[in-house]
């Protein structure tokens, strides 16, 4: 077992806030510059790229696990991190199905791209991802552990899209693997972790968590948010 | 006024917390932001959002709000139902959009 520097908050060309040259290479050529071990693409309602992503990593020595950050009905932000390409390709269905037909202005909210290997736009995502899903927290928290994922309300210090701004306080009954949060550590009953919610490549590295892992993998992962097996979250950058 | 004059004015739909439907309301604040309810919403005032997440209920408990008007015809869940009955803070419904039905409360309130 060893310290392990892992980032599970990145967006990709998919998002529309997401820099043009956030392609799947790229932010993985960056993480393994910046010595992350793992990371997890999570770009706005979708698992889209996700696979290239994880292709790319494998080849380049640097575990890349399939997320997604969806905005849940109530306009929460929460990270969604599967265990495999079927968990994830499942989930992906369910947000096919969730998801509000408003259609993307790219020229004022962003490109929403998915890429190939070669970096070729192979699809070009026409409905704006990151508006609210038809479905409640407590349907997407479901959804996520029927399929085996993590569930984990991003960035809850945030003044917007946030579970504090958006539902005031943490319900007693959410099960949240962990929280992330932006600033101060707060006193909750599961692991806080930070993440960097990349949206450009300079940003890459800049924010991680560091969990005592044997190697760098989902189920890894989950048992540390569970503390089993002398698992855990170590520390988590300033 | 009492919630129950707004639901006959206004012909709102209760969902649930009948036993609360005399409960006086001197305000009004539209939010679906429950940290800034939290923040800024005075005792009193009848509470209109589109949230429906049951935080809706604790919230309105804790600022003593008479009662939660859910617009757009959107629908409370069931734990937001339990919890409205065990405070008796009235959950209330319409098809009107949050602008229309505030504008309306904000007239009938001024005209008391």
């Amino acid at each position: 077992m060893r310290p392990i520097r892992a980032d599970i908050h990145i967006h990709s060309v998919l998002s529309p806030c997401g820099s043009l040259d956030m392609s799947p290479a790229a932010i993985i050529s960056k993480a393994v510059e910046n010595g992350l071990e793992m990371i997890a693409i999570s770009d706005h309602n979708s698992t889209l790229n996700c696979n290239l992503a994880v292709e790319l990593g494998r080849e380049a020595g640097l575990s890349v696990l399939r997320g997604a950050e969806v905005t849940t009905s109530e306009e929460v932000h929460c990270l969604t991190i599967f265990p495999d390409d079927v968990a994830a390709a499942a989930f992906q269905e369910f947000l096919n199905e969730k998801m509000q037909h408003i259609k993307n202005v790219p020229e004022k909210f962003g490109y929403q791209l998915v890429l190939d290997r070669e970096e070729n736009i192979i699809d070009e995502v026409e409905y704006f991802l990151p508006a609210a899903l038809t479905a409640s927290i407590d349907e997407v928290e479901k959804k996520v552990h029927s399929l085996g994922g993590l569930f984990i309300p991003a960035h809850i210090d945030r003044p917007a899209f946030s579970l504090y701004s958006q539902l005031g306080f943490m319900p007693s009954d959410l099960a949240a693997d962990a929280v992330e949060v932006t600033g101060r550590i707060p006193e909750v009953k599961c692991p806080v972790i930070r993440n960097s919610d990349s949206h450009m490549i300079d940003q890459v590295g800049k924010k991680f968590t560091t969990y005592m892992l044997d190697e760098p993998t989902f189920s890894e992962l989950a048992m540390a948010f569970r503390n089993e097996n002398q698992r855990r979250v170590i520390s988590v950058t300033p | 006024m009492k919630v129950i004059d707004l639901v006959n004015e206004l012909g709102l739909q209760v969902f649930s917390g009948k036993e609360g439907l005399n409960n006086e309301v001197t305000g009004g604040y539209t939010s679906d932001l429950l940290s800034d309810v939290m923040g800024h919403a005075e005792t009193g005032s009848i509470w209109i959002t589109i949230q429906t997440h049951k935080n809706v209920m604790a919230i309105a408990s804790l600022k003593d709000l008479p009662a939660v008007v859910i617009t757009s015809g959107e629908q409370p869940g069931e734990e937001t139902v339990a919890e409205s009955n065990a405070e008796n803070i009235p959950v209330l419904g319409t098809p009107m959009r949050s602008f229309e039905v505030s504008g309306k409360i904000f007239n009938i309130l001024a005209k008391k």
